[in-house]
């Protein structure tokens, strides 16, 4: 277990530039717009900060969502890249003659990358997450005292919108990689063999299995099969409409993330997710044995 | 010309590593040709030959790399089918520059520390001093030589009961070839561990060699103690043209013309019948290597 916890780590000092010191830079570079934007008089603090009175805690927990939602899409495109890399990247620099020379077989590495892929890389991005949460409130409390408004008893209020909000992000990203997961051990298994090559093979490859259906089984074209369909479905994310989301949008009750997380959890297809999960050990296995058979150390 | 001398010594001792009817093929091309052989414990053997001769196919054969036809056995283990377990008392260098670039160097050591049961940090650090490497340095921002010391401070950090190291050397300069090996043999050696060096600088590691296999085309064409090694060829000095008739006639395995001197390499004739022809001595490596590596398109074969 020390082995694995050892390789998950390492995946995070390999790949720190994407999830550690990327959004970071991106963090320090929105909050740098920010308070230069309130420094040349291009957003005016007591302006906003009477804004902010209007619906204070709505604003604030809209702020964080949207920085959720941005930060969710930073994470998927950031994991589908990992994938493709991280898993071929032991080849890079003869580096594979020093893995292999390590008491580790490889299934047990491709499960360390899939393992950090899942919980330390998201791990790291969802605390700078929580990081722009809190300059994002930071600005925005400064802006209301600034122009007044600002009490002791909002910031205990916005202190609880930030919990929920947070808490909910936290569900969001690990439903998510749960959801996804089966995809980024399909790029990741792929990769193992053919490298970078894996993400246009990959983007390509729900076609040509859809195609496949369609010439043997038939349909009207292969955007019909049901191939294309089933795949629709497992790339959409559960929390779709008519949810808790919706009902707390048009409504006036704070953000609750236990009702939040109730709802999404219980519009999961877990049977689904399970079979991911063993699709997902399918390919780390096949990825696991072309790596252990291959010549190209 | 297989001697497999050392193997009938140690008949009594179990291998570290055993090979039978060892063979590989890359598509319809055999590489390895049923090698035999048996590596005893306590050793210093070099695999010496040319480019493409199958030395590295044997050490991957060795190191769970590669699977291949035959039986070859590393510690008692099938190194293909255990590679990861047999890892923890084998290390070995395939290359110099196969450390991982993106890390510190301590955080290499803090990896392996979790990593590798027997690799002892401590060691590894004490390895180092005396270098230019500090913890704080990126792997990438070392220069060749100085990744060629961290990776040796790192394999002689390992405890283990067989080190291979292929073309360790290759690209390094004679003054860290000569201070990898040195601290190889003063600080790792020991009478426990056996370790097996391929490369092309051949006179290079003749000093420490207890053991040569020469490979050509796939097969063993030598296996033998340096001892016997040194018994069993001559090289001969001829400059009179009736001496040299005279020295041919007890077969040379190897003749050619150096600075209008001809020198013979004879296999197993007896000094004393040579004396009178010319200067005698023991054959280098490198000597011993091109006279029986000549291919019988280049020159007529006699080794064999």
């Amino acid at each position: 277990m020390k082995a694995f916890i050892a390789l998950v780590h390492r995946e995070l000092i390999e790949h720190r530039g994407a999830f550690l010191l990327g959004p970071l830079l991106l963090v320090a570079v929105l909050f740098g717009a920010t308070i230069l934007a309130f420094t040349v008089g291009r957003v005016d603090a007591r302006f906003s900060g009477a804004m902010l009175t209007v619906a204070p805690l709505r604003i604030y927990e809209l702020g964080f969502l949207g920085f959720g939602v941005g930060w969710s899409f930073y994470l998927m495109a950031t994991l589908f890249f990992y994938a493709a890399d991280g898993f071929a990247a032991d080849k890079r620099n003869n580096a594979m003659l020093f893995w292999k020379s390590m008491p580790v077989g490889d299934f047990k590495v491709l499960l360390s990358k899939l393992t950090a892929a899942i919980t330390l890389l998201p791990g790291t991005v969802y605390a700078v997450a929580l990081l722009s949460g809190v300059l994002l409130y930071g600005v925005a409390y400064v802006t209301m005292l600034i122009n007044g408004t600002g009490t002791v008893a909002a910031l205990g209020g916005i202190g609880m919108v930030y919990v929920n909000v947070a808490l909910a992000i936290l569900v969001s990203f690990a439903v998510g990689l749960i959801w996804y997961l089966p995809y980024i051990a399909l790029v990741g298994g792929l990769a193992t063999a053919i490298g970078r090559w894996a993400i246009p093979v990959s983007l390509v490859l729900p076609t040509i299995v859809a195609t496949l259906e369609w010439v043997t089984l038939g349909g009207l074209h292969p955007f019909t099969t049901r191939t294309w369909d089933y795949l629709g479905y497992r790339s959409t994310f559960p929390l779709i409409e008519d949810g808790y989301i919706d009902a707390w949008f048009v409504g006036t009750e704070p953000f609750n993330a236990l009702l939040y997380t109730t709802d999404l959890l219980g519009r999961v297809d877990w049977t689904q997710v399970g079979i991911g999960v063993v699709f997902s050990l399918a390919m780390i296995y096949l990825g696991s044995e072309y790596r252990r058979r291959s010549n190209d150390n | 010309m297989t001697e497999l001398s050392t193997a009938n010594l140690n008949e009594s001792i179990d291998p570290i590593v055993s090979a039978r009817g060892l063979r590989k093929s890359f598509g319809r091309k055999e590489i390895l040709h049923g090698l035999d052989f048996d590596i005893p414990p306590g050793r210093i053997y070099g695999l010496i030959g040319h480019n493409g001769a199958g030395k590295t196919t044997t050490l991957n054969a060795m190191l769970g790399l590669t699977n291949c036809e035959g039986t070859i056995r590393v510690l008692g283990e099938d190194p293909f089918a255990r590679r990861a377990k047999l890892m923890e008392n084998v290390a070995f260098i395939s290359d110099v520059a196969s450390l991982p670039r993106f890390l510190r160097v301590r955080e290499l050591f803090a990896l392996l520390t979790n990593i590798h049961p027997n690799f002892s940090q401590e060691k590894a650090r004490s390895f180092l001093e005396g270098t230019d490497i500090r913890p704080e340095m990126k792997i990438k921002h070392l220069s060749k030589g100085m990744i060629a010391q961290l990776h040796l401070a790192v394999v002689m950090a390992i405890d283990a009961k067989l080190l291979v190291l292929d073309e360790p050397t290759l690209g390094l300069d004679i003054t860290y070839r000569k201070r990898f090996y040195r601290r190889l043999l003063e600080d790792y050696m020991t009478e426990e561990r056996t370790l097996l060096i391929t490369t092309h600088q051949v006179d290079e590691i003749e000093f420490m060699l207890s053991d040569i296999m020469f490979i050509r085309d796939g097969e063993l064409i030598l296996h033998m103690q340096m001892e016997t090694v040194n018994d069993k060829f001559t090289q001969v000095v001829v400059n009179d043209p009736d001496s040299q008739a005279a020295a041919r006639a007890h077969g040379p395995v190897y003749e050619e013309t150096r600075f209008g001197q001809t020198v013979m390499i004879f296999d197993g004739v007896d000094r004393a019948v040579l004396e009178p022809f010319g200067t005698l001595s023991t054959p280098t490596l490198s000597d011993l290597f091109v006279a029986l590596m000549q291919r019988p398109t280049a020159n007529p074969e006699t080794a064999q």
